[in-house]
């Protein structure tokens, strides 16, 4: 999928000179996070289970005020189309589904939630690609709810970089507007996608392969199994990024959509980011 | 000494130490021989040589599976077998702090890339990795997700093809799926009702049952785990649906809970079901709500002590002579125009209900007399204007009694009698006039019906009771019969005239069970005569008929009372008027053949005050004309000539005559002279109670008859049966 030209352009001598980037220490910190966040790491590793229940979960939300807080919101949002009827955690825990709960603990547990670490518009992306994946999730045979948690947290490995090398990854971000070309461009200054960094953060906290499997294979054009990343990525940049050029839908999304269909994709996707986002971090 | 046991334990240390260390050896040897050779897991050692990583050792199941020999996986680089972990990323996997585990794709020898959970587990030192590898598709492992693939698309076919409406959410609100059938019933396609767009279709006023519903069976899980709303869903071309919409709880371990919705369209059966419900609540003719809708318009309406209701009843005058002399369809078509009319005069809101065959009620509410005085007028008037039917241009006219709610009424019923009954006397009053029902009216009309059921228990306790008045032969003077006359003396209200009570027995359906009584007393009274008096008895009882008991059941009846007191049919006569032989000349010859066959006597009762037509009188087969009193009366003025025509006709058919109200001796006399056959009067015998006829006629027996003092009685009496 990566075309030839995006990964010319990855090297950009415009680019500050690379850190030393250590992807160990890095990498060591996705584990120390768990100290920091308990609770959330505690969730994190429980809603993975067969076995977990709204009742466990809701308990152990119980102990983080701030996160139990947005999950109430979350699933009273209109996203969920509640109205209202949303009184306990344990029946939020319900609506919003066990990966959403995990998926929340992830972005509590990585400080996605400090916007003031991140990219400028890292949630307006985030959102509109979660959104897009969830969306379109049903034409793949995937479900929509762990499409949406993929692509909420797709942009884990950016947050990741950026806490190390802020304002060599904040460089990065603004020069390159494609996600390809971002990718690129990552793996040259640090040796890895945010992507790959991602799903290596995913995997060590145990989130199921199916969640896993489609970062590692959203820039192999021939897998059907990355299609549905890479086309809510393409719909995402349509509707985040006024300069960005277009791909032909049709081959992005290895011929489950057409162009005719983005459209009614778009507008569903913006009306409901703005919710999404605000459920999620205010 | 120490024992030999204690001896043999004394080893000297270093030769204990060097057994220990061959005893880790062997253990260590045979894990790692039981490793080498494992067939349940494939593993593989992996260190950096010559600046890259290499496999430096492997067990069996590791060739197995990869199809390498192991010196092949020696050769190559660590970094071909997982092509995926290319550009430096194979530190993802081998970190010196900890276990990894990744599900990768490992190049095989064929070229072939295979799904495993590889672990690489740092070796103390950081710089060698134990790996396992399994891959991701084992038999068992492909054979259960062939069997949850092929689950799953059972149900996807299932519920794809299904004609059921369905949906399934997996969280909350939002749907994970659509099925064509829920896409065609609201035709909006499957994308568009995703999420929570679905909802959108839901009518607004009913979406909030819907998710409350649904709510429910989200909370319930399997205690309450299905429920059911009823919404209206909106087409996309803005037609509405009426659907029952039910939902069970759905739980998927591992993500959580959601519901299946599956839809019912349930608006044919409501249009079938409110179609049917029209049927049984209205007028097939004229469209109108019938008798049934108005009983519970006006009950629903109705609050005692309120005075917000008014009824308005109208009877169609003439209306039997259109459907005689046009043809039921002319009537019909009447009855349709004049159903729009009223329609069209009334006020919004008021209900127009066909009655019954001619009659309508109008309905209105917060209105008062006036106001629905003036609306019973403009109903004349609209109903006066010409309609052709049949090339005939009539002008139609109905009598309208108007009722307005008072604090009397109780009952919504009785708001639709009281209207009722004003217009019974609307008609009685002369066609075409509109009556309201003022209180006196409405207190003599439930007087009236409360009369009607202490009669029906005076009928029933036997407490109406019959006096005889003997009737002379004017051969020789004797009294040869007695004609039964029915009493009823009310514990309140006293002696009641049968002029009151027999109109009303007709009236109110009771003369039926009045002429049984009649007819059984008067049979065991004879019986008990013949008892008492032997041969001075009464020969014979005449006992009126009303017009409503000349049935078929008549002869029955008389038979029957004849049998149970065991008398001789001779000993009766039956009187029945000639207004009621002429309603239906056909159907009582009939009936009076049964009973002269029976060998009963039968006589026309006031004869000459009705309508009779000789030609029929000649053809019935009756034994005698009864003269009116009116007719013998006339006597005493010096007009004989009805009187003398009667009896001459009868004479003449070969019928015998009683002249009835014979007052005066001299009366007697002329209608002697005149040939009538029987006189009866209370100048000459006034009706006596069965006790008192006894004694009356042991006393004729023994020559005292004349001598019995006449009873005068003020009241006119009205014979019955």
């Amino acid at each position: 999928m990566t075309p030839p030209a995006a990964l010319s352009r990855a090297g950009t001598s415009t680019l500050a000179i690379a850190p030393t980037f250590d992807l160990e220490r890095v990498l060591a910190s996705i584990d120390s996070m768990a100290t920091q966040r308990p609770v959330a790491a505690q969730i994190v590793s429980a809603a993975n289970s067969d076995q977990a229940s709204a009742k466990e979960l809701s308990r152990m939300l119980g102990a983080d005020v701030a996160l139990a807080g947005r999950v109430m919101k979350l699933a009273n949002s209109a996203f969920y189309g509640m109205r209202g009827r949303v009184t306990s955690l344990q029946f939020a825990v319900t609506v919003v589904g066990f990966t959403t709960v995990r998926t929340m603990a992830t972005v509590a547990l990585t400080d996605l939630d400090d916007e003031s670490r991140l990219p400028e518009d890292f949630w307006e992306v985030s959102t509109s690609l979660a959104l897009a994946a969830s969306t379109l999730a049903p034409r793949f045979a995937e479900r929509p709810q762990d499409a949406l948690c993929l692509g909420l947290l797709a942009q884990l490995g950016v947050a990741l970089l950026h806490h190390n090398d802020a304002a060599g990854y904040a460089e990065l971000w603004a020069t390159e507007r494609s996600f390809a070309g971002r990718r690129s461009a990552e793996v040259q200054r640090y040796g890895i996608s945010a992507l790959r960094l991602t799903a290596v953060a995913l995997q060590q906290w145990s989130f199921p392969a199916g969640m896993v499997m489609p970062l590692t294979l959203v820039d192999d054009p021939a897998s059907f199994q990355g299609a549905l990343l890479r086309t809510a990525f393409e719909v995402a940049a349509r509707l985040t990024d006024d300069e960005h050029e277009e791909v032909p839908i049709e081959s992005v999304s290895s011929g489950q959509l057409r162009e005719r269909d983005v459209l009614a994709v778009l507008d569903q996707v913006r009306t409901d980011a703005q919710e999404l986002r605000t459920a999620l971090l205010s | 000494m120490r024992p030999a046991t204690e001896r043999r334990d004394v080893v000297p240390a270093r030769q204990r130490v060097s057994s220990e260390h061959q005893a880790s050896l062997d253990i260590m040897s045979a894990v790692f021989h039981g490793v080498a050779v494992s067939d349940a897991m494939a593993i593989m050692v992996v260190e950096p040589l010559g600046g890259a990583q290499h496999v430096s050792w492997s067990n069996d199941q590791a060739v197995k599976l990869l199809g390498y020999a192991q010196e092949d996986l020696a050769a190559i680089s660590f970094d071909q077998l997982l092509p995926s972990l290319s550009g430096g990323e194979l530190r993802l996997l081998l970190r010196r702090e900890r276990t990894v585990r990744m599900t990768l794709p490992v190049r095989c020898a064929s070229g072939a890339l295979l799904e495993c959970v590889v672990a690489a587990v740092p070796a103390p030192g950081g710089r060698r990795w134990t790996l396992r590898l399994s891959s991701t598709s084992n038999e068992a492992e492909r054979a259960l997700r062939a069997t949850a693939d092929a689950h799953e698309r059972r149900f996807s076919t299932l519920t794809e093809r299904s004609p059921i409406p369905t949906l399934l959410s997996e969280q909350g609100m939002r749907l994970a799926h659509v099925n064509d059938a829920f896409c065609a019933l609201v035709g909006v396609q499957a994308e568009e009702l995703l999420g929570t767009g679905w909802m959108t279709t839901v009518h607004p006023d009913d979406l909030d049952g819907v998710i409350e519903e649904a709510t429910a069976v989200l909370v319930g899980g399997d205690d309450a785990g299905e429920g059911e709303a009823k919404a209206r869903l909106v087409r996309a071309d803005g037609t509405e649906r009426t659907t029952v919409i039910r939902f069970s709880h759905l739980f998927t371990p591992g993500v959580g809970a959601g519901f299946v919705g599956t839809i019912e369209d349930i608006t044919e059966r409501l249009a079938f079901e409110a179609r049917l419900a029209h049927q049984a609540n209205h007028d097939p003719l004229t469209g109108l709500p019938n008798r049934t809708l108005l009983a519970e318009h006006v009950a629903a309406r109705f609050v005692p002590g309120d005075v917000r209701l008014a009824c308005i009843f109208l009877d169609l005058d003439n209306f039997k002579v259109v459907n005689d002399s046009l043809g039921h369809a002319a009537g019909d078509q009447l009855l349709v125009e004049l159903a729009q009319r009223l329609r069209a005069t009334v006020r919004p809101g008021d209900l127009v209900a066909r009655f019954g065959g001619d009659e309508f009620v109008v309905v209105c509410q917060d209105v008062g007399e006036a106001g629905a005085v003036a609306l019973a007028e403009r109903i004349g008037e609209a109903l006066r204007r010409p309609v052709a039917l049949g090339g005939v241009e009539l002008r139609p006219a109905a009598s309208v009694g108007v009722t307005v709610q008072t604090a009397e009424h109780t009952a919504a019923e009785e708001l639709i009698r009281d209207c009722d009954i004003a217009m019974y006397q609307a008609k009685a009053g002369g066609k075409g006039r509109i009556t309201v029902l003022d209180s006196d009216a409405r207190a003599q009309a439930r007087d009236k019906l409360r009369l009607v059921a202490e009669l029906r228990e005076a009928i029933e306790r036997r407490e109406i009771t019959l006096m005889y008045q003997p009737i002379f032969s004017t051969a020789d003077g004797t009294a040869v019969a007695v004609e039964s006359l029915a009493r009823w003396q009310h514990p309140q209200r006293g002696a009641i005239s049968p002029a009151t009570f027999v109109p009303l027995a007709e009236e109110s359906g009771l003369v039926s069970g009045l002429g049984l009584l009649v007819l059984d007393e008067t049979c065991r009274q004879l019986a008990e005569w013949d008892r008492l008096l032997g041969s001075a008895a009464p020969a014979r009882a005449n006992v009126n008929v009303s017009a409503l008991q000349l049935d078929a059941n008549l002869h029955g009846h008389v038979a029957s009372a004849l049998l149970r007191h065991g008398l001789d049919a001779c000993r009766l006569s039956i009187e029945l008027t000639e207004s009621a032989l002429m309603k239906d000349p056909a159907s009582a010859r009939q009936v009076l053949q049964e009973l002269r066959d029976l060998g009963v006597q039968v006589s026309i009762d006031d004869f000459g005050t009705g309508y009779s037509s000789l030609a029929y009188l000649r053809r019935l087969p009756v034994d005698c004309l009864k003269v009116d009193r009116s007719f013998v009366a006339e006597l005493a003025d010096g007009h004989a000539e009805i009187t003398s025509a009667v009896i001459a006709l009868a004479r003449s058919l070969g019928l015998s005559t009683v002249a009835e109200g014979v007052e005066t001796v001299a009366q007697a006399v002329e209608l002697t002279r005149l040939g009538a056959s029987y006189l009866q009067g209370f100048s000459l015998a006034a009706p006596l109670t069965g006790d008192d006829a006894a004694t009356w006629f042991a006393t004729a027996q023994a020559g005292g008859a004349s001598t019995v003092p006449l009873i005068p009685d003020r009241h006119p009496d009205l014979e019955l049966m």
